[in-house]
């Protein structure tokens, strides 16, 4: 099975096919006018004719159409940008991990990635690829040939979770990288402080770039279904600790909510879409849900 | 507490078994990656401590089911007073059966008695072999002993019957204790087996019950109740009766009282007089409602009896549970009326007025109702009075009179007739009455006349046991005495031997004495009866509302004659004493008592009482000799209120009887067995222990299945 095939399922693609992520940003930025977009000279290219309905632009009525059937029609058009996606990955060891799932967090990631990075690609525009740890490791530069798809999946497919990471320092090290305003897509479980990581999304931010940060857990760290004594170790420090499960659930679930809660608010201030995640979902759906309601906020 | 495997309580050594398992084995919980410890690190150290409490909670509920379970089965039982061993070791038992009148209440065709003969000799059949067992009942002087043997006892327990004059449990009790303690057995029980009614329980008898009890150590009680909870019964109380020896002029009064235990019920009580022939003859009835708790007065009144023994019964028509309690017996005599002679100075009717009156009042005389005939007669013409015809002689403020009638007196006295003497102011020079013939009579010799001119002194009687004073008993404090007050009495001085005081004055000099002379008794009263208050009197004791003296003249009067000292009713047990006379001494006698027993009482002719002890039946006892012309006397018996008494104690009554005692109560054979097995060998903990066990062994797998859940 080719590694286009096996993170890239005919289903998923049927999926998020129809949905048009770029879209969503560039009448995003057109509306927000928080800063220059560099997309408003974008070129057009007719789609299909539709029914004028009340709320229509008249400007965009057929006037030709018109005179032919004495009806109003409005022309749509497919657009056409020049965005630039980075799926940003996060290669540390908590992320290899799963307690009962058939995907790690990496590979559940890598399937987010594929997909996202199909569509641009399908829409033509240029996707690449940072991977990092403690620093940057990997950097696939952004094209939007079809080919690049393979190119973005086989280096995924060969990296393997291991090690310490630092994503406050690399985040700091891509937002340097980058030159135009772009589309970033964070990949990570951000197990680590919460204040570094949030200042490096700032930056981000602040360097004009569309931050999507997709918050990857395993079940086992989301619904903590372990039962009675457990030792549990920490891949990264190895540091070990005796619990009481079932008396800890609790209390581990009002942490864990109450963590990802402080990036939810945090994010939606910083305009910043946060995409909470677990393995347990089916990663094209939430997915699909997640670009749906983007579509919707649009 | 005791073990019955003592050796089994090492096993709680057991319990280092889990102590151990807990420090040194430890069980290892599974290790598991997880990347996200960061979320728990915060509540670490809160879940440390819950975690070690759980598993010290682990550890004690297993070292505690662990101790318990070798407690269990070390067999522990506790014991309330009662010496160790086994259950079948030999007992010295007292069985104590009440055979008072009550236990023959009969309910469900069964009575009392009956009911604790059943229990009786099952109980019997219970007790281990080799017991030494004595069976007891409340019969009043009882000896009692240890029965040979068990067959023994099952006979004495068979021939169990109520006996009329019964004593209280508590006083059989103490019987019991003291024949136990000569047992060498070390187990000691006693069975009480009553129907819990108060009578049979005197609440004054409850520091001795106690004081008995603790002599014994180690030893069990056991009140088996044989009552009923809720009787119902209809019963008369003592008769009461007008005077035990009447005129035939007199009207017989019969005063007693309907009591109610449980329902309400309308009753007809009935009076018979049994005719020459001893059969009963019906002469009244009354109807009354019974209530509980309230006691309805019944009176009848009987006249024309005419002299003779007079014997008859009160009963209630129909039938109720106790029987014992229905009917009420009585006996009187009635006499000719007494001829009473007064001598008094001139004018002797004047003097004679008031003791003639109150003796004799005018609209009895009228009527003929009159218990008295009284002759007044001066003192000078006593010389030749023929005394013979009188019951009584009364010298009202007697002048000196010569030795030859002081003599005439002693005479007539010492043939069992009375002579009363009301020293006044005439007694004057004392050497007159102080001669040795007037001495005959005198209750001593005058010394001098005391004068207390400022009212305060007055008859203050000290004690109300002399027959005389026998109506004040009722109203000790409510006799106005201090309204007639003394003002001059006689000191008297050298009484001779034999002499009483009836009657004080309230400086403690005494007002009334009796002396016996021969076989009759002479009375002095030390402060005259006739005194008028126009004339400087000694006492205003006949003056205006005189009722206490007129009461104490006619008790002096009936005392004289012998009406007042004769008993013809008694209790069942009491001795019964008759009074003879020359006319009714006879050698033997023939005693007829109820239930149609006769026997032969022997006598000796210069006696002039006659006592019968045979008196354990109620009923009419007629005591004959001589034919239809000789000897007719005659005496009742009846129970005693307290033994018919049916009201029961309380739970707490009983308790409080017992004070510091424990014993056990029970009602029914089930729990006679398990208090006599729970007294003998202890109350076995093992049930409870092992479901204590079964509940913390329960508890412990909880614990444990919820701590290491895979």
């Amino acid at each position: 099975m080719s590694t286009a095939e096996k993170y890239l399922k005919p289903e998923v693609i049927r999926q998020i096919k129809r949905l048009d992520l770029r879209a969503q940003f560039i009448v995003k930025g057109f509306l927000q006018g928080l800063h220059a977009s560099p997309f408003h000279g974008f070129s057009v290219e007719f789609s299909e004719h539709r029914k004028y309905t009340s709320g229509d632009d008249p400007k965009d009525i057929d006037w030709l159409v018109y005179a032919k059937t004495d009806k109003y029609y409005v022309k749509k058009f497919e657009a056409e940008t020049n965005i630039t996606g980075y799926l940003v990955m996060d290669l540390s060891r908590s992320m290899g991990y799963t307690y009962r799932q058939e995907l790690t967090k990496f590979d559940y990631s890598i399937c987010l990635a594929a997909a996202l990075c199909y569509l641009m690609i399908h829409q033509q525009d240029p996707v690449g690829l940072l991977t990092f740890d403690q620093k940057i490791r990997h950097s696939l530069r952004p094209k939007a040939r079809r080919s690049h798809l393979g190119d973005v999946l086989s280096l995924l497919a060969n990296l393997k979770p291991e090690g310490e990471t630092d994503i406050a320092h690399s985040l700091v090290q891509v937002a340097a990288m980058l030159r135009h305003a772009s589309l970033v897509m964070i990949f990570s479980d951000l197990l680590t402080e919460f204040g570094p990581v949030m200042e490096s999304l700032y930056r981000l931010r602040h360097d004009g770039h569309d931050v999507i940060l997709f918050h990857v857990l395993d079940e086992a760290e989301v619904f903590f279904p372990f039962e009675g004594m457990v030792e549990l170790e920490e891949p990264e420090t190895q540091q070990r600790m005796s619990l009481d499960a079932d008396g800890f659930r609790s209390s581990y679930l009002d942490e864990v909510e109450s963590f990802r809660d402080r990036y939810r608010r945090e994010c939606f201030q910083a305009g910043i879409d946060y995409v909470p995640l677990d393995t347990s979902m089916h990663f094209d759906r939430a997915l699909g849900e997640y670009l749906l309601r983007r579509s919707g906020q649009g | 507490m005791t073990f019955l495997h003592f050796s089994l309580l090492a096993g709680s050594a057991l319990i280092a078994v889990p102590i151990i398992l807990h420090l040194v084995m430890r069980r290892k919980p599974t290790l598991m990656e997880f990347p996200a410890l960061r979320f728990i690190q915060k509540r670490r150290d809160v879940n440390q401590r819950r975690l070690q409490l759980r598993h010290l909670l682990l550890l004690l509920l297993r070292t505690g089911a662990i101790a318990l379970l070798a407690f269990a089965l070390a067999r522990p039982s506790i014991k309330f007073g009662m010496a160790g061993g086994s259950q079948e070791a030999p007992v010295a038992a007292a069985m104590i059966f009440d055979a008072s009148p009550r236990m023959e209440y009969r309910h469900e065709n069964q009575t009392r008695l009956e009911a604790a003969q059943d229990l009786g000799l099952w109980l019997l059949a219970q007790l281990p072999g080799q017991s030494e067992i004595v069976v007891l009942d409340t019969r009043l002087g009882t000896a009692a002993a240890f029965q040979p043997d068990r067959g023994a006892a099952k006979e004495r327990i068979t021939r169990l019957e109520s006996v009329a004059n019964s004593t209280s449990l508590p006083a059989a009790v103490a019987g019991a204790v003291n024949l136990l303690k000569q047992s060498r057995l070390p187990r000691k029980e006693i069975y009480i087996f009553t129907d819990l009614s108060r009578g049979a329980w005197p609440e004054g008898q409850a520091a001795s019950l106690q004081r008995h009890v603790a002599e014994l150590k180690d030893c069990g009680i056991y009140v088996i109740d044989v009552g009923v909870s809720k009787p119902t019964d209809y019963g008369l109380n003592e008769v009461r009766l007008s005077g035990e020896v009447l005129s035939n002029r007199s009207t017989l009064k019969l005063t007693t009282e309907l009591s109610c235990v449980g329902a309400p019920a309308p009753r007809v009580v009935e009076l018979q007089m049994l005719d020459a022939d001893r059969k009963p003859r019906k002469r009244s009835e009354q109807s009354c409602e019974a209530i509980p708790g309230e006691l309805q007065p019944i009176d009848f009144r009987v006249g024309g009896l005419e002299p003779g023994t007079h014997q008859g019964l009160v009963r209630i028509v129909g039938q109720d549970g106790l029987a014992a309690d229905d009917v009420r017996y009585f006996t009187v005599a009635v006499k000719p009326a007494w001829r009473v002679l007064v001598a008094a100075p001139k004018p002797a009717e004047n003097h004679a007025l008031f003791v003639t009156e109150a003796l004799a009042p005018a609209v009895y005389r009228k009527r003929g109702q009159a218990r008295y005939d009284c002759d007044i007669c001066e003192l000078e013409k006593l010389a030749t009075r023929p005394l013979e015809e009188y019951a009584a002689v009364c010298l009202l403020d007697p002048t000196p009179l010569k030795p030859a009638v002081w003599k005439k007196l002693a005479d007539y006295a010492s043939e069992g007739h009375g002579v009363a003497v009301f020293l006044g102011r005439n007694a004057l020079p004392v050497e007159s009455f102080n001669k040795p013939q007037a001495q005959d009579i005198l209750a001593g010799k005058l010394l001098r006349q005391a004068r207390r001119p400022d009212g305060d002194l007055h008859l203050a009687p000290r004690g109300l046991q002399h027959p005389i004073l026998a109506p004040f008993r009722g109203q000790a404090g409510a006799i106005p005495w201090e309204m007639f007050p003394v003002f001059r009495y006689w000191e008297l001085d050298q009484t001779p031997k034999g002499t009483s005081v009836v009657l004080q004055y309230n400086d403690g000099r005494p007002a009334v004495l009796e002396r016996s002379v021969g076989r009759g008794l002479a009375l002095t009263m030390t402060t005259p009866i006739s005194d008028r208050p126009n004339r400087k009197p000694w006492n205003l004791l006949p003056v205006g509302e005189a009722w206490p003296c007129m009461i104490l003249a006619n008790q002096m009067a009936a005392y004289l004659v012998g009406g007042s000292e004769q008993q013809f009713n008694y209790f069942a047990g009491q001795t019964a004493v008759l009074q003879l006379d020359d006319a009714t001494a006879r050698r033997g006698y023939m005693l007829f008592a109820p239930g149609d027993l006769s026997f032969p009482i022997p006598a000796e002719l210069n006696r002039r009482e006659l006592t019968i002890t045979a008196t354990d039946r109620v009923g009419n006892y007629r005591l004959q000799a001589g034919g239809a012309d000789g000897v007719d006397l005659g005496f009742s018996v009846n129970y005693a209120s307290e033994q018919t008494r049916l009201d029961r104690l309380t739970d707490q009554e009983l308790a409080a009887l017992f004070g510091p005692i424990q014993y056990r109560l029970a009602r029914t054979r089930q729990q006679i067995n398990r208090d006599i097995s729970a007294g003998r060998v202890g109350r076995d903990l093992f049930p409870p222990m092992i479901l204590i066990v079964a509940l913390v062994l329960s508890l412990e797998m909880l614990v444990a299945n919820r701590f290491y859940k895979e």
